[in-house]
């Protein structure tokens, strides 16, 4: 048999396999089906009459408050949430904690569908999206502003993430050669991904540093982008500890038997590491609060509602991890994680929506619209997640 | 409500200072609480896995 007839071969076997793979499996009647699946058909119909008849056509958004809930929630807060896929690689391929190997191949898989759909989310809300390969093809660059900086992060870790996860995607193909190949590029990919996760993150909130005359005092600061990166660690940290534990009892059946027994230890450790990362970003908050002589604005129900977010939601679940770690309570540990989950996301609402131009007597609310895209960009996540880990090896067996 | 206010760097210097002495002091505490041997050689608690344990997950 010659050269060509081998790749033939080889090529129908691999596309035999994936038309395999794509037919569904299990249960079509379940309740995240049935509420998801009609959300996701009415977001696929206003996408259409977003792009024929222009965004202004489904959403409240003007040119007063061009940043709504597809910004606030879906790239800005998403990225957040996103952040544990460098938390766990840094942890792993660069501290060597091997503990936390286990986690690393679902953590990479969630960080990747969430850029992929969050990230990916910003086309929807450019006026013109056709535009947003400028920055990269050169048509023009923009140099001069953090989105240039953002754009060409976003693309590269994508494609890192991409690279970090080709290995499962080898495995699962049974390309053997290339499983090998593909990892041997893994500690590149994840120290070139961690440089480009962190600098990004902050990036993120440096797109906030000229609106500073718009941002409520309180939330508004020169070190947004410090605040950005710090919060994004205990962000991925907690985002990890309610996926798994979500994941622990939807996907049961595909969990390695070995793996079972450590599940604790390892979120006991996340929960630890998130408790440290708390700590020091509400003395960061302290600090910036004494420094920029905030007192006075705390009497009012802005001030409450920023109290709220930092000492309800940031301090609270600091010291609930760290009674959880210290007492090996995993209840009280998963509450701390959505506390801290609900913290980041009114943080990141409140920068980009809530205590956006604060002073205005006609505010912006999301239209029912924007609230089912948003809906259908998570649950098209969650079903791409769910298809891909009863397929592929990612956590340890398949359906 | 285009405006910028002007803060004088100097004037809460030595509120942040005692900040930061408290923050380093705490942060020793914590890790020390965070290290020290809890409660070890019991197994972990979980109120919404059924017998107490955590029937255990992983990835």
């Amino acid at each position: 048999m010659n050269t060509t007839a081998i790749g033939t071969s080889e090529f129908n076997r691999v596309a035999s396999f994936i038309w395999q793979e794509l037919k569904p499996r299990g249960k079509w009647l379940t309740p995240f089906n049935v509420i998801s699946i009609p959300i996701i058909l009415l977001g696929i119909g206003i996408l259409y009459f977003r792009f024929v008849y222009g965004i202004g056509f489904v959403t409240n958004l003007n040119q007063y408050y061009p940043l709504g809930i597809w910004i606030g929630f879906d790239v800005v807060t998403g990225v957040a949430l996103a952040g544990g896929a460098y938390v766990i690689t840094f942890v792993v391929y660069v501290m060597r904690m091997e503990k936390y190997h286990s986690i690393v191949r679902v953590t990479v898989l969630n960080g990747l569908l969430a850029y992929i759909f969050y990230a990916g989310a910003l086309t929807l809300d450019l006026g013109r999206p056709w535009h947003i390969v400028n920055p990269i093809i050169g048509n023009s660059f923009g140099y001069n502003s953090v989105l240039f900086l953002v754009s060409w992060h976003f693309l590269l870790y994508m494609l890192t993430m991409a690279l970090e996860f080709s290995p499962v995607v080898a495995e699962w193909a049974q390309l053997e050669k290339a499983r090998k190949f593909l990892s041997g590029l893994t500690l590149g990919a994840v120290i070139f991904g961690i440089t480009l996760s962190i600098l990004h993150q902050s990036g993120l909130g440096a797109l906030f540093l000229m609106a500073k005359p718009k941002i409520h005092p309180l939330w508004y600061s020169e070190f947004i982008p410090v605040m950005f990166v710090v919060s994004s660690i205990y962000a991925g940290l907690s985002m990890i500890i309610f996926e798994g534990t979500i994941s622990h009892k939807v996907f049961r059946d595909l969990l390695a038997g070995q793996d079972h027994h450590r599940y604790e230890e390892i979120i006991l450790g996340l929960g630890k590491g998130a408790a440290i990362t708390m700590f020091v970003y509400y003395f960061f908050q302290a600090l910036l609060f004494i420094h920029e002589e905030r007192w006075e604005l705390i009497t009012d129900a802005w001030g409450y509602w920023y109290l709220l977010e930092v000492i309800g939601l940031v301090l609270i679940p600091c010291f609930m991890y760290a009674y959880a770690v210290r007492n090996r309570n995993l209840g009280i540990l998963k509450v701390a994680a959505v506390l801290a989950l609900l913290g980041i996301i009114l943080n990141r609402l409140n920068v980009t929506v809530i205590a956006y131009r604060w002073y205005d007597v006609d505010k912006y609310y999301p239209s029912w619209q924007e609230i089912v895209v948003t809906l259908t960009v998570v649950f098209t996540e969650i079903w791409i997640f769910r298809w891909i880990v009863t397929r592929m090896p990612v956590f340890g067996k398949r359906r | 409500m285009e405006y910028y206010t002007y803060v004088n760097i100097f004037e809460t210097k030595g509120l942040e200072y005692l900040l930061l002495m408290c923050f380093f002091a705490l942060f020793i505490y914590l890790v020390r609480y965070l290290s020290g041997p809890g409660k070890k050689d019991s197994a972990p608690r979980d109120g919404s896995a059924a017998g107490g344990r955590m029937k255990g997950a992983g990835h």
